[in-house]
């Protein structure tokens, strides 16, 4: 059974920016549905559109069994928000915050109260409930936040970039809680988020979203097969008076010209080779660079991951498809620039 | 029915809010006692003069604190509404089925039961300084009428623009821009016979003068029914008319 069901669902804002541009998807109950997509992609458009904050310029959806264009009232009772910036009141306690949203949703003062410690134990506040907010934590907000659009058992939660701005300690600890609660409570997920880590963690399945276009659709696992060879990594031994960006320019330069190579790209100070058959290319790329003076210090060969998948389908959209060293390069230039 | 419960419920969220600033109700039940002390100081010598017949300033002025009290709070009411916007708390609460008229409603009650507050402790004060009330209890139950419609008029205004404006700088901009001149264009530190005249005229056009001379006239000389039925409408008509500004804003701005 679908919760959510788009139909062309597309928003155009004044002055023409087509932020979503016409996507269609389902999300099955009890899934986690991960939305993943660099700064500016749509994805806060498309969730409030899917909560009735905003209208769609054109095509519809449905959520949770009713339109959202024909009856919000009815959406807005069986979803909870939880959006990109934390929305708590902080000059009130974590019941208070809580007990507010319980008698929006029409729950009885009892229910309420019963729910709120529920709640509270879930997210692992228990204890904190008559504290005021402000003495709260960052990550303790967040979960306070995501705990306020439970109070009503709705059947799909929205949770938009839920760890943005987090330490990745903090970050772990709100995944654990978000699969937790998927399991404890039985809702339907729908997740946006630009870290691909985070999509390939808790998502059942993923759409890749980029321009306002989904891209691509699939389970993690789906997804990486879909790009065909393998990812090598390597770092190079850099003597004291070595340049290493000049080393790593050589590198990528003398890499890219090589048949086998689809496309380089660097990550910190190694270097991603992108390859079709990651067994015959590592013998090969340390021969090449053993000719050219270059020494390799360590060389590891894995699957692609979700990263890979997106910088191939972005790297499509974005230029034609050359999947030469400037290609990747470039796209990441411009995914770094989006991001600031 | 949802529209009172929720109105209720957020009323008691406000109300909590301001309690827990004690700064903040120190600073606003202190300056109309600084006020009330104050300009009856510095505006000593004008007892004698003839607008006032005879009556110290302080009984000519202590009106004029309790609507500048309550329409400077009034005005200042958007700022919470501004708050809850910066924070995303107002876009998480439209998500939820709350009704959309109780969020700027009970902003707006919550800013009026504060102010009623407010106006009578000033009007309290000013009997222990010496003022006679010379309609009682009935009068000040009358001048809280007056004054809530005036409170409430300045109040939705000031929610509408938090929302169309949605930036601090330029909301505290207007808000400053507007009080001073809107006070200071009534006869609420002056008799009305005492301004020059094209500034008896304009004063026709603002609520406030309205509310001081309806407040006045309870205080000082009793029910002047002609002039109470004229302050009365024109309040009525000014809340009216914020409250449709309030809302046309919310439902055109509020996302
Ligand atoms: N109210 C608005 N008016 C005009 N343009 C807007 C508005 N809101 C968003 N946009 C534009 O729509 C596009 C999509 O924005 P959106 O906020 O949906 O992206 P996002 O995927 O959520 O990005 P992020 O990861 O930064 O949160 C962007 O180009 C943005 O500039
Ligand atoms: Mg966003």
């Amino acid at each position: 059974m679908s919760v959510i069901v788009t139909h062309h669902l597309t928003k155009v804002f004044p002055g023409g920016v087509r932020a979503v541009d016409g996507i269609d998807f389902e999300v099955n109950a009890g899934e986690i549905f991960g939305f993943l997509g660099p700064n500016g992609a749509g994805k806060t458009t498309t969730i409030k559109m899917l909560n009735t904050l905003i209208e769609p310029t054109s095509g519809t959806a449905v959520v949770a069994g009713f339109d959202i264009c024909k009856n919000p009232a009815e959406v807005r009772k069986r979803i909870g928000y939880v959006a990109q910036d934390v929305g708590v009141d902080e000059r009130a306690t974590g019941r208070e915050n809580l007990t507010l949203y319980g008698h929006f949703y029409r729950l009885d003062s009892k229910t309420i109260k019963k729910r709120v410690k529920e709640i509270f134990e879930l997210v692992d506040l228990a204890g904190y409930e008559d504290k005021i907010v402000s003495t709260y934590s960052g990550g303790m907000r967040k979960r306070l936040d995501i705990a306020m659009g439970l109070i009503h058992r709705p059947e799909v939660i929205f949770l938009d970039e839920p760890t943005a701005g987090l330490d990745p300690q903090t970050r772990v600890r709100i995944w654990d809680y978000i699969r937790n609660l998927a399991k404890a409570m039985g809702v339907t997920i729908f997740l946006t988020t630009h870290y691909m880590e985070e999509a390939d963690h808790l998502a059942d399945r993923i759409a890749i979203i980029d321009l306002g276009k989904i891209i691509t659709m699939g389970t993690p696992d789906e997804l990486k097969q879909s790009i065909s060879g393998d990812v090598v990594t390597l770092s190079l031994l850099t003597a004291e008076d070595d340049d290493h960006n000049e080393l790593m320019r050589r590198t990528e330069s003398a890499l890219s010209a090589e048949p086998f190579v689809i496309g380089t790209q660097a990550v910190g100070d190694k270097l991603a080779v992108y390859v079709d058959n990651g067994e015959s290319a590592v013998p090969s790329i340390m021969r090449l660079l053993a000719g050219q003076g270059i020494e390799v210090e360590t060389i590891s060969m894995a699957r692609p991951s979700l990263d890979d998948v997106f910088l191939k389908y972005t790297g499509r959209t974005i230029r034609a498809e050359e999947g030469t060293a400037t290609t990747f390069a470039q796209i990441r230039r411009k995914r770094i620039r989006r991001q600031q | 029915m949802n529209l009172v419960a929720d109105t209720w419920f957020q009323i008691q969220r406000h109300i909590r809010t301001q309690f827990r600033m004690p700064v903040w109700i120190f600073v606003n039940l202190f300056q109309p006692i600084v006020w009330l002390v104050l300009f009856t100081q510095v505006f000593k010598s004008l007892s004698d003069m003839p607008g006032l017949g005879g009556t110290s300033y302080l009984q000519f002025f202590a009106p004029g604190v309790v609507v500048m009290t309550v329409m400077f709070g009034s005005a200042w009411a958007g700022m919470g509404m501004l708050h809850d916007i910066d924070m995303g708390i107002l876009s998480k609460m439209l998500a939820t089925p709350a009704t959309r008229g109780s969020i700027i409603m009970s902003r707006v009650i919550a800013s009026m039961v504060m102010l009623i507050v407010q106006a009578l402790i000033i009007f309290t004060i000013a009997v222990i300084m010496g003022v006679d009330l010379a309609t009682g209890v009935p009068g000040v139950l009358l001048t809280i009428l007056l004054v809530s419609m005036l409170g409430l008029g300045f109040a939705a205004f000031s929610n509408g623009l938090a929302l169309l404006l949605r930036r601090e700088e330029p909301l505290i901009g207007v808000i400053t821009f507007a009080t001073l001149p809107i006070m200071f264009l009534s006869s609420t530190m002056m008799p009305a016979d005492l301004l020059p005249g094209w500034l008896d005229t304009v004063r026709h056009f603002n609520p406030v003068d309205y509310a001081v001379v309806g407040v006045r006239g309870l205080v000082m000389d009793g029910y002047i029914w002609s002039d109470l039925w004229r302050s009365l409408v024109v309040l009525f008509g000014w809340a009216a008319l914020g409250t449709a500004f309030g809302t046309m804003m919310f439902r055109a701005k509020a996302e």
